[in-house]
């Protein structure tokens, strides 16, 4: 009659010890071994934690219908804008222009996707233009992690020998960040003004003062991608055009995880240096209990010691 | 005891601190150049020298001691010995692998050297005195 292996089960030695012992001290030591190594080489090969993450969102991006706009004469200049105070400032400069502005969804899915905007200014015909300087205002929303909330800027300089008819450009309004946003919560930091529109002193139209205080910000916008062209040959009795299309893009955004997302990602990383610890510390324990190397009582499986 | 491969481990664990110590006190100029900033003053590279120095010659004292005392047989058959002796080493020959490798700062070999030479000898003196003393 032949046999085979029908089935097999482990039968367990225990080995038993009182507290105060060196097969303690042994446990305890093993016990460090397998659990603060792991810390270390999970920590080591970097990568343990993420500290920094991306994601994508379009954001939620309105014209405010702030303009400035200096337009640079061959000895003189013009200049308008939607605050009464800058305009009071450079009064004997000042001149009203035609402006048509409108903002289109062209995907119906309610974010708005592009500004077409349009400023006429009057002209005599002896007046060249050589230079334009447009600074345009927008309120900026992300809503996906953090509900930022914060004005921006668009800023466009062009100036040439040549005087021109029309400026035409087409841009991106890109966001920067010098920090990562938060996972989640209310970002309002930046929702104040970036020009002041009740301020009485010069010192706070100066527009490179105004610019340092922007590019200081943590996160900001500007006009990217920007392809201008400029139009030369202005007919008789005909104003001077700026047509723009400023895109709001769809952004790749760097966060700072959560708590969660962190622990998930970490957790993994220790725990699978943690298993080949495991198992080679309990092979080395097996080896000592095994031979003895420290007393304690053996239990076999079939003897039973309380 | 009977037939384990305790003693073996003892001893090749022995060695192998023994060789990665000698290892460091060949090429010692390198080392304490390589701890040091680019910028340091011959006052800092002598300073270190002599730290990097005592500590290797002590580890090699001491580990002279250890062989003496496993090869002529006296601790050699304690299991308890043998372990601490064992894994001394081996965290010895490892941190002393990390710190030819990653650079370490002198004075962290003196770290090394108290966990994983003082230590084992201190034990294996004791094991001694208690088979010379108190069992002849």
């Amino acid at each position: 009659m032949a046999l085979y292996e029908i089935h097999t089960h482990a039968e367990l030695r225990r080995y038993k010890t009182h507290v105060c012992s060196k097969a303690t001290l042994i446990q305890i030591f093993c016990l460090l071994l397998t659990i603060i190594p792991p810390f270390f080489v999970a920590y080591r090969s970097e990568g343990f934690y993420k500290k920094i993450e991306f994601y994508q969102e379009q954001p939620v991006i309105h014209f405010k219908h702030q303009v400035i706009i200096f337009i640079q004469l061959k000895n003189d200049y013009v200049t308008w804008s939607t605050l009464k105070n800058f305009n009071q400032l450079h009064m004997g400069h000042v001149r009203l222009p035609v402006v048509k502005s409108r903002e289109e969804d062209m995907n119906r899915d309610g974010i708005l996707d592009h500004l077409k905007f349009q400023l006429d200014m009057p002209m005599a015909d002896s007046e060249e233009v050589l230079g334009v300087t447009l600074i345009l205002i927008f309120d900026y929303k992300l809503r996906k992690f953090v509900s930022l909330d914060m004005d921006c800027m668009a800023y466009v300089q062009h100036s040439t020998i040549i005087p021109g008819a029309a400026l035409q450009f087409v841009g991106d309004l890109k966001f920067h960040q010098s920090e990562p946003l938060i996972h989640k919560g209310a970002d309002r930091r930046f929702k104040e003004e970036i020009i002041s529109s009740s301020s009485v002193h010069a010192s706070d139209f100066d527009l490179h003062d105004i610019f340092e205080k922007y590019s200081r910000r943590n996160m900001s916008t500007s006009l990217a991608q920007t392809y201008t062209t400029w139009i030369t040959g202005r007919g008789a009795k005909k104003p001077f055009t700026i047509k723009a299309t400023i895109n709001y893009p769809q952004e790749t955004l760097l966060y700072a995880p959560g708590f969660w997302q962190v622990i998930k990602f970490a957790w993994i990383q220790y725990f699978s240096v943690l298993a080949v610890f495991m198992y080679l510390v309990g092979k080395m324990r097996t080896f000592i209990f095994q031979n003895q190397l420290v007393t304690t009582i053996v239990q076999r499986p079939w003897t039973k010691i309380p | 005891m009977g037939v384990n491969g305790l003693v073996p481990a003892r001893f090749l664990t022995l060695v192998s601190h023994l060789i990665i110590t000698i290892v460091i006190f060949m090429n010692l100029d390198e080392n304490v150049t390589a701890c040091l900033p680019l910028d340091h003053t011959s006052a800092d590279y002598d300073f270190n020298t002599n730290l990097l120095m005592v500590g290797l010659i002590l580890t090699l004292v001491f580990l002279g001691i250890e062989f003496v005392c496993f090869l002529s047989g006296i601790s050699m058959f304690m299991p308890i010995q043998c372990l601490i002796s064992t894994f001394a080493h081996a965290g010895a020959s490892i941190a002393l692998s990390y710190f030819i490798v990653d650079v370490w700062k002198c004075y962290n070999y003196y770290y090394v050297f108290a966990i994983c030479s003082a230590f084992p000898v201190f034990t294996e003196l004791v094991v001694v005195v208690g088979a010379m003393v108190f069992r002849v």
